[in-house]
């Protein structure tokens, strides 16, 4: 009678104490709420590295994380990268002083040194070359095997100001005497170039054109996509994506950058950084390495290169 | 020992109450701790999933949100992750706040208004390698489920999330109160039902005990009735049988009681019939004849010569002299006359005098009634008297006696006192008891009663009340019921 009143007794008191078992990590009021302070300044004025959207944001991270860590190294200095979603929002940086150094697209380089004078520091070399192509890809089950083809389709655009991703193909649209709006049953803007491969492996989009470059650094790194696209076409050469300063960069500084990015194909140290980026080397390029593109854009009504 | 004690101390509570509520007690008894049981276990159940399912959806939530935040983050835009935090917040009513903190511990963006709660960044700081980390905050508002989830490792920020207990803790509540009011429906239903049964169990029962006072009291009629074919029902039936045959043997014991006071009233008739004729015919005839005797007697001593025979008339004229008083007193002793003449002050009157003279006891006599009273009424009441004054000369030793007789109302009172040794009424002299035995027989054949007040050394009082108005015991439905 005794054990059954005690265990009865116990049973209360295990259910009313039972909540929670968790221990309290600690105590906050919620509603005492002070002013943030604001982001302390860095010690040393960092380097502000811009990368244009050609990759996603995360892949972009991951892989220029090995370069920014190298140049933070060499410089000695802090390395802050900034990314934005278009092109044109990287040039607005470029143009106003916001940023030190951008890797750009070839189209929105010929922009940005065309309306405000945006300056080439170098230009990464990839397989001994210094150009690149836009690849028109499709799903691998399609029966496209040109442009003509894709007429009434779902198109991915990359960026609005992409030469590869959005000049290009529109350029291919309108020599079969259309306007992609009147040729593609629908279009739209991935931002990015992978994210573009993703839509057409995904079926979301019936074609798109890409960075040759990008494509194959991403199906290098996920060779499961070259099972679910494929290239049905080639452009001609275009000058490479280059590396650009700002046209207020103090001429010491491009210098002294130029100089670390020329020699990185010689320092042993720098072998991560190039090879998480696919380049082999950085070199020297003349303006005059874009005019092919130059011209390209100057055909197109300003709709097809404006956003 | 205790535990002994305390229960013994409830049993003389709980044992007192009612059958009733007894029942109502052990029903509502064992609801309530059925269902506080319940209540406990449900709430500790709910609690326990719900708080699995805050931590769980504390950890998902944040992790959707870092995931949707990467990229916004990377491309530094402040409107679309304040969106993002909003819409987090819109879309999930328990979470309590969201932010983001940048590498450095910044805030980025947060969804407090008006400032931030400073102290939120000194707790649960996730290791970048780490998939999430989940804390428990007690809050001004409650426990606050804050989970942690690095972005990209670490490298570009970590994603916080708080949900808050509140909607767990109100459906805890809903929940109790609902369970509650549910104990105390069914208690009230259960409650009602079990009166209603008890009712029902307990109806025949108190029917029973009615019953039973009835017929201690002596009336048989009472009848229980059979309400249900259980074992109350046959308990009923029993006792029911028991009160007719115990109604049968009550008039058994009535038809023979009557028919013994009527034998004992006749035997008693006929002795006083037969005591009225003797003292007759001894006062008529044999009084009669005596007194001729003397007168012969006499007439023969005066006119006798030889005076042998003159003294021998003398002789027989005193013997039979003595002879007429002797028979005197005896037809006075067996029926005065004067009680069937006079009434019984009278009677009762000469009877002290007599005795008085006879025993030497001042006997006071006080009567107070104004007319004759019935003829039995006096004669029991005379002869009770007698009796007691031929108790008090034989036993009493006293030395005065007191005798009232009186009339009030409806009733006759007579008591006889004296102030002799007394005796003690419980004991028992076969003599004397046979004689208080007739004494008291002859008061209750006129429903009258008889009572004995008497201790050692403390004399003897006798009190008897005979009712006038009632008809006589004898008389009372006997026809019928003999019929």
């Amino acid at each position: 009678m005794k054990k059954i009143i005690l265990l009865l007794i116990a049973i209360t008191l295990a259910a009313c104490s039972a909540i929670p078992q968790t221990e309290i990590a600690g105590h906050v009021d919620l509603n005492n709420l002070q002013p943030l302070s604001t982001p302390q300044d860095y010690e040393t004025v960092p380097l502000r590295v811009a990368i244009a959207a050609v990759i996603s944001p995360k892949g972009t991270l991951e892989s220029y994380s090995p370069f920014l860590r190298y140049l933070e190294t060499k410089l000695n200095r802090p390395v802050e990268l900034i990314q934005r979603r278009t092109y044109l929002e990287i040039n607005d940086l470029i143009e106003r002083d916001e940023v030190d150094i951008a890797f750009v697209c070839t189209s929105a380089y010929v922009q940005g040194h065309d309306s405000f004078g945006m300056e080439l520091l170098v230009a990464p070399q990839v397989k001994g070359k210094t150009t690149y192509n836009s690849f028109l890809i499709v799903p691998v089950d399609s029966s496209a095997q040109s442009m003509e083809d894709l007429r009434g389709k779902v198109f991915a655009f990359t960026d609005p100001i992409s030469l590869s991703g959005r000049v290009y193909p529109t350029y291919l649209v309108q020599q079969l005497g259309f306007t992609p709006e009147k040729f593609f049953a629908r279009t739209f803007f991935t931002y990015s170039h992978d994210e573009a491969i993703r839509a057409v492996a995904s079926g979301v989009a019936d074609g798109a054109a890409v960075d040759s470059l990008v494509y194959e650094y991403v199906v290098a790194r996920d060779p499961s996509l070259a099972e679910k696209v494929k290239v049905i076409h080639r452009s001609p050469d275009f000058g490479i994506p280059p590396v650009v300063v700002s046209p207020f960069t103090r001429p010491q500084v491009k210098e002294e950058l130029q100089t670390l990015f020329l020699e990185m194909a010689n320092d042993p140290t720098a072998r991560d950084a190039l090879a998480s980026i696919g380049v082999e080397q950085f070199v020297l390029i003349d303006d005059n390495a874009y005019d092919s593109v130059r011209a390209l854009m100057g055909i197109l009504p300003t709709s097809a290169v404006q956003p | 020992m205790t535990l002994k004690k305390i229960l013994q101390r409830i049993w003389a509570i709980v044992g007192a109450v009612s059958v009733r509520s007894k029942i109502l007690g052990i029903v509502l008894g064992f609801i309530v701790l059925l269902g506080v049981g319940v209540t406990f276990q449900a709430r500790y159940a709910l609690t326990a999933t719900m708080t699995a399912q805050l931590e769980e959806q504390s950890v998902s939530v944040s992790r959707d949100l870092a995931a949707r935040a990467t990229d916004l983050i990377l491309l530094n835009d402040l409107l679309g992750l304040h969106d993002l935090l909003d819409e987090t917040l819109a879309n999930n009513p328990n979470v309590r706040y969201a932010f983001i903190v940048d590498p450095q511990g910044q805030v980025i963006t947060h969804t407090f208004e008006g400032g931030f709660p400073l102290d939120l960044l000194a707790i649960n700081l996730a290791d970048g390698h780490a998939h999430h980390h989940t804390a428990l905050i007690q809050t001004d508002e409650g426990l606050v489920w804050d989970t942690a989830v690095p972005i990209l490792d670490g490298k570009i920020g970590t994603a916080r999330i708080g949900l808050s207990d509140a909607s767990m803790r109100a459906a805890l509540s809903t929940l109790t109160a609902q369970l509650l009011l549910t104990i105390i429906f069914v208690s009230t239903a259960r409650g009602s039902c079990s009166v209603f049964l008890t009712w029902i169990l307990t109806r025949p029962i108190l029917a029973l005990v009615s019953a039973t006072k009835s017929v201690a009291k002596g009336d048989f009629t009472p009848r229980v009735l059979r309400w249900a074919d259980d074992e109350i029902g046959d308990l009923a039936d029993a006792f029911n049988n028991m009160t007719e045959e115990l109604a049968r043997t009550d008039e058994l014991r009535r038809e023979r009681e009557f028919l013994r006071r009527q034998l004992m009233e006749k035997v008693i008739t006929t002795q006083e019939d037969e005591r009225r004729r003797i003292a007759r015919e001894l006062h008529d005839s044999t009084s009669q004849n005596l007194t001729s005797l003397i007168v012969g007697l006499r007439i023969m001593e005066t006119n006798c010569a030889q005076c042998v025979a003159i003294s021998k008339a003398t002789d027989l004229r005193q013997v039979a002299s003595k002879t007429l008083d002797e028979i005197h007193d005896l037809s006075m002793r067996l029926r005065p006359r004067v009680l069937d003449d006079l009434g019984l002050a009278a009677a009762l009157e000469r009877l002290a005098h007599e005795w008085q003279a006879r025993y030497k006891i001042p006997a006071d006599v006080v009567i107070q009634l104004n007319e004759r009273l019935p003829g039995e009424v006096e004669t029991a009441i005379y002869r009770i008297v007698q009796e007691t004054l031929t108790n008090i000369a034989r036993h009493a030793q006293a030395t005065s006696t007191s005798i009232l007789i009186e009339r009030r109302g409806d009733m006759v009172r007579a008591i006889v006192e004296d102030d002799g040794v007394g005796f003690d009424v419980n004991t028992n002299h076969s003599e004397r008891h046979l004689g208080l035995m007739g004494m008291r027989e002859r008061a209750e054949l006129l429903n009258g009663t008889l009572t004995i007040e008497s201790a050692p050394e403390h004399g003897t009082s006798v009190f008897i009340e005979i009712p006038l108005s009632s008809p006589l015991l004898l008389g009372e439905g006997v026809g019928v019921r003999l019929a």
